[in-house]
């Protein structure tokens, strides 16, 4: 993984601010926290540095892209060339780029404002986007972590009882889920189970709520669980797969290394053996893959959203890319760096953390 | 020790697994069933039409607010002051029951319908006709969306509660179809023009339409509720929804299990599938607008300074005439629209009648062997690759033909058009690019051929007005920026008919001088008319009745928002939709099933690893 490849070079001194444990330990003790500061303040660094790489990048890549939103708004809708123009004004794309450039960088670093949606009637982006961060978080949220519980067991029974039915089948299962494009899955589910033509109709066919939504909290819980199902199982199935397969075959690599034989030559059961020895070594790999996972839970998953007209970010992305709503693509896109940065960064730190190997380099 | 914890461990597995087991039967069945108890009473009482709609609408507010989307549900919530007729899109009363011109045309009086409340009690009276106009005219923010409608009101004065009167600076057509919905001053004069341009105006607003705004929930859904004094009469319905698909597949899937009772803007190969499907009904309605080749006829600047790299061929009117005889639009309508459509002339779509112009003897019939002599007599001799060559400039007869990536239609229409203008010696270069990236190249002059299309307004002066010169791109500060025109048509007589035509208001004289620019742009052809494609929707017919045509067929999305009024079940009512008690239950036994069945494979799994120790 590219995160355990980027490694910092050994011999770098103590760094000042950074106060090491307040008794003074054993001298390897002492060299592990120096070395710990200062891994956790590069990786902080160069998160900061990506993070302003992608503000920049962002805000240049949407205005390559051909489109003119006001001419847009303004199709079939009997306007001449002057309001057609009012309105670039009034969007404040009349302006040279280097300065749009600079009010959305003074706009977003002394306001933290993320300027107003064009597409959306003006509302400012930042609200916007929270009107539009809690479905995908819950989707995507949900189904991360239901694809790493059974992901994991599944990868990791695989493994033990290699070459048993449940590996053989969980394998070419997984093989198979891994393969499938998520979009024929979705539409697959929802024809079979939310449809009621050839389906058992169980299901709604889209949207997080009903259009009468039923009274109270809790029913109103309920109904958004029953519109999360079909989203949620397809993406935790289309995730699933990524977890099993890589935990396997981790956990297959473990098997065969000498300290597993020395394990078992202790006299240990088999099953502490798994747990204590092997577990923990293979999960290396599936740590650093969760982390990216946890990254794009803000991202989501745009295809299920397509398909289920889950009202989350990715929907929210394609609308604004379809106008082009540049704030909004902006701002929602900035999240998605953010997030995938942010934890990134805290998987290089748990790394560190679970594997001496790691904080030691 | 060891086998202390581990049979420790497989007992808290055991354990582990009967709570998840416990929790989803415990949980989810009482839990359905509870919703199913207070979820079954209301729908049932209450009558609520949803449609599907595949366009989140951009803005409720009536300043702003540009899709479709957002026209058609702010029609629903404000009133203006005239509607449009569903036998011929000509102006019916609205707000006003009646109304006058001067002779001259720079008086008109308009009389509001008496006892007009808005929904929160107050009267609406020729007052807020007159802030509502006055603020749109003077107002910064306020202007932009409705110039086309104010640019010549000088002011508007209410004489009275029920009487508003207009000054104009010259005579308009359009007074009698003024596009802009009449606002309430007792709420919007505390809304300041700044503040306008962001406005949701989605907290309670006050209108007087035959819905009032419920709910929005962004992506989702959009719930009005009926205003059953409205005072040409209240909906029968108890709610309208408007509910958003991304995807067509899905939304075709609700409306043939009962969830949404309505589906607007099918594309023909789903509207070909709901066709006989059980309790729909299908409705293809005319198309208000067309769909063309566009020609580049010699790109320009509104200074006339040339711009782009199109073929020079094009500006010669014979190429143009070859290429209208080489295009075959039944074969179009056939082949690219399943029939779902009807060949084109003219930029009128025939569902405005008085307007739509057919060439008669004139008509470029499909014809290779014309076009071929067309060509062969103006000196376009083929070359060795039978392609012909332009004698005047030397070039090849080799044109660029871009067709649009977002649209099926389109992609077919250039592939077809491509082999038939192959048949007469010219060789067309397609490529499909994203509707973004083709107006920008059009605006710059570069291109030589494209497909695209029109959305045309009953009122034709927006329309006509895109042939005129001053449409062409123009320069400002070094940028060039597109104007409406697409064809750099640029023709004084016709600019003379636009401008007569703008002032004309008896419409059969205006109707005809409309007819006069049609000919002119068909025997010129800046574009060849393809095609006009319906308008495809379909509804739950089993369970609703009174969905009433505007002028085109349309039964919503048209104009005149009186329709959804009139919806509502049939005298004998069929079980009414939703979610029933039954599939609930069945989702909470399915939940648990698995539940359980993974409960148990853990407690088992658990199981065997103790027992193997």
């Amino acid at each position: 993984m590219a995160t355990q490849l980027d490694r910092v070079s050994p011999g770098v001194g103590p760094t000042p601010g950074e106060t090491p444990a307040p008794t003074p330990p054993a001298p390897v003790k002492r060299r592990f926290a120096t070395g710990a500061a200062t891994v956790i303040i590069r990786r902080v660094l160069g998160a900061i540095v990506s993070l302003f790489a992608v503000l920049v990048f962002n805000f240049f890549l949407f205005r390559v892209l051909p489109g003119d939103p006001a001419r847009k708004l303004a199709r079939n809708r009997h306007m001449s060339a002057e309001q057609v123009m009012e309105l670039r004004r009034s969007m404040g794309l009349d302006r040279p780029l280097g300065e749009q450039f600079f009010t959305y960088l003074n706009r977003l670093v002394l306001h933290g404002d993320l300027g107003p949606a064009f597409s959306k009637g003006k509302m400012p982006v930042a609200e916007y986007i929270g009107d539009r961060i809690w479905p995908t978080v819950l989707l995507v949220g949900s189904s991360t972590i239901l694809s790493i519980v059974f992901g994991l067991w599944i990868g990791i029974k695989g493994a033990w009882q290699r070459g048993s039915t449940f590996d053989r089948l969980s394998n070419a299962m997984s093989l198979t889920l891994y393969a499938m494009p998520i979009f024929w899955l979705g539409i697959v589910f929802l024809m079979v189970m939310a449809g009621n033509q050839m389906g058992l109709g169980l299901f709604p066919t889209g949207g997080m709520h009903d259009v009468t939504p039923p009274e109270g909290w809790f029913a109103n819980a309920l109904d958004v669980l029953h519109h999360l199902f079909l989203p949620c199982l397809t993406l935790t199935l289309a995730y699933l797969a990524e977890f099993s397969l890589v935990m396997r075959s981790s956990l297959l690599d473990e098997m065969g290394q000498d300290y597993l034989t020395t394990a078992r030559a202790k006299g240990l059961r088999d099953l502490r053996v798994r747990r204590r020895h092997a577990v923990p070594n293979a999960l290396l790999p599936t740590t650093t893959l969760i982390f990216l996972h946890l990254g794009f839970i803000i991202s989501g998953a745009l295809t299920v959203e397509i398909v289920y007209s889950w009202p989350g970010l990715g929907l929210a992305s394609l609308e604004a890319l379809e106008f082009p709503d540049f704030n909004l693509l902006q701002g929602i896109f900035l999240l998605f760096a953010v997030s995938t940065i942010v934890f990134n960064l805290m998987g290089d730190l748990l790394l560190g953390v679970l594997d001496p190997r790691v904080r030691e380099a | 020790m060891t086998s202390l914890i581990t049979s420790g461990s497989a007992r808290t597995g055991r354990r582990l697994a009967a709570a998840i087991v416990a929790l989803g039967l415990a949980v989810l069945l009482p839990a359905t069933a509870a919703v199913a108890q207070d979820g079954s009473p209301s729908p049932a009482a209450k009558k609520v039409f949803t449609i599907g709609i595949q366009q989140d609408p951009d803005s409720l507010n009536p300043f702003n607010g540009f899709l479709s989307s957002a026209y058609e549900i702010q029609g629903i919530m404000y009133d203006l002051l005239t509607g449009w007729s569903d036998e011929d899109f000509s102006p019916v009363p609205q707000l006003a029951d009646s109304w006058e011109k001067s002779t001259d045309g720079l008086t008109w009086t308009f009389k509001i319908h008496p006892g007009v409340k808005w929904s929160d009690g107050q009267p609406l009276t020729a007052k807020d006709v007159a802030y509502t106009f006055n603020r749109t005219i003077n107002g910064e923010n306020e202007r932009p969306k409705y110039d086309a409608y104010v640019k010549n009101i000088k002011d508007v004065v209410a004489l009275d509660d029920l009487t508003a009167e207009f000054h104009l600076k010259a005579a308009d057509p359009i007074m009698d179809h003024l596009w802009v919905p009449i606002i309430p001053e007792h709420i919007w004069k505390d809304i300041d023009s700044k503040e306008v341009t962001s406005f949701s105006n989605e907290d309670n607003p006050v209108g007087s339409g035959p819905f009032v705004l419920a709910e929005r929930k962004p992506g989702e859904f959009i719930r009005l509720t009926a205003n059953k004094s409205y005072f040409r009469g209240g909906p029968k319905i108890d709610e309208l929804v408007f509910k958003i698909f991304e995807d067509e597949d899905a939304m075709v899937q609700a409306l043939r299990k009962g969830e949404i009772d309505a589906v607007d803007s099918l594309g023909g190969t789903t509207f070909q599938s709901l066709q006989g499907a059980a309790g729909v009904t299908t409705v293809q309605s005319k198309g208000l607008g067309f769909n063309e080749i566009g020609i580049n006829v010699g790109a320009q600047t509104v200074d006339n300074k040339p711009i782009g790299d199109g073929h020079p061929a094009l500006k010669d009117l014979v190429v143009r005439q070859a290429i209208a005889y080489a295009i075959d639009r039944n074969a179009l309508v056939d082949r690219v629209l399943r029939g779902l459509g009807e060949p084109g002339s003219s930029i009128m779509p025939p569902a405005y009648a008085d307007l739509y112009y057919t060439p008669g003897d004139k008509e470029y019939k499909f014809d290779l062997a014309k076009a071929n002599s067309l060509l062969d007599g103006a000196g376009y001799t083929r070359g060795s690759d039978g392609i012909r060559v332009d004698p005047n400039s030397g070039k090849k007869l080799s044109f660029r033909l871009f067709g649009r990536e977002d649209s099926e239609e389109s992609k077919g229409s250039v592939q077809f058009v491509q082999g038939w203008l192959k048949e007469i010696g010219i060789d067309a270069k397609v490529t499909i690019m994203a509707e973004d990236k083709l107006t920008e190249v059009i605006g710059a002059g570069e291109f030589d051929l494209f497909e695209w299309g029109w959305g045309v307004e009953p009122d034709p002066d927006f329309q006509v007005s895109t042939f005129t010169c001053d449409q062409r791109s123009y320069e400002d500060s070094g940028e060039v920026y597109a104007g409406w025109s697409d064809s750099f048509y640029c023709n004084q007589a016709y600019d003379g008919l636009y401008k007569q035509q703008s002032v004309q208001l008896d419409r059969p004289q205006r109707a005809a001088t409309i007819m006069q620019m049609e000919d002119m742009l068909y025997t010129d052809l800046p574009y060849v008319v393809t095609y006009y494609q319906d308008n495809l929707q379909a509804y739950r017919s089993d369970r609703w009745t009174g969905l009433k045509p505007d002028a085109s067929g349309a039964i919503y999305f048209g104009y005149g928002t009186d329709r959804y009024r009139s919806i509502d079940h049939p005298s004998e009512p069929s079980d009414s939709g939703g979610i029933s008690t039954g599939v609930l239950i069945g989702v909470g036994a399915v939940v648990a099933i698995g539940l359980v069945a993974g409960g148990i494979a853990l407690a088992r799994s658990r199981a065997t690893e103790g027992d193997r120790e």
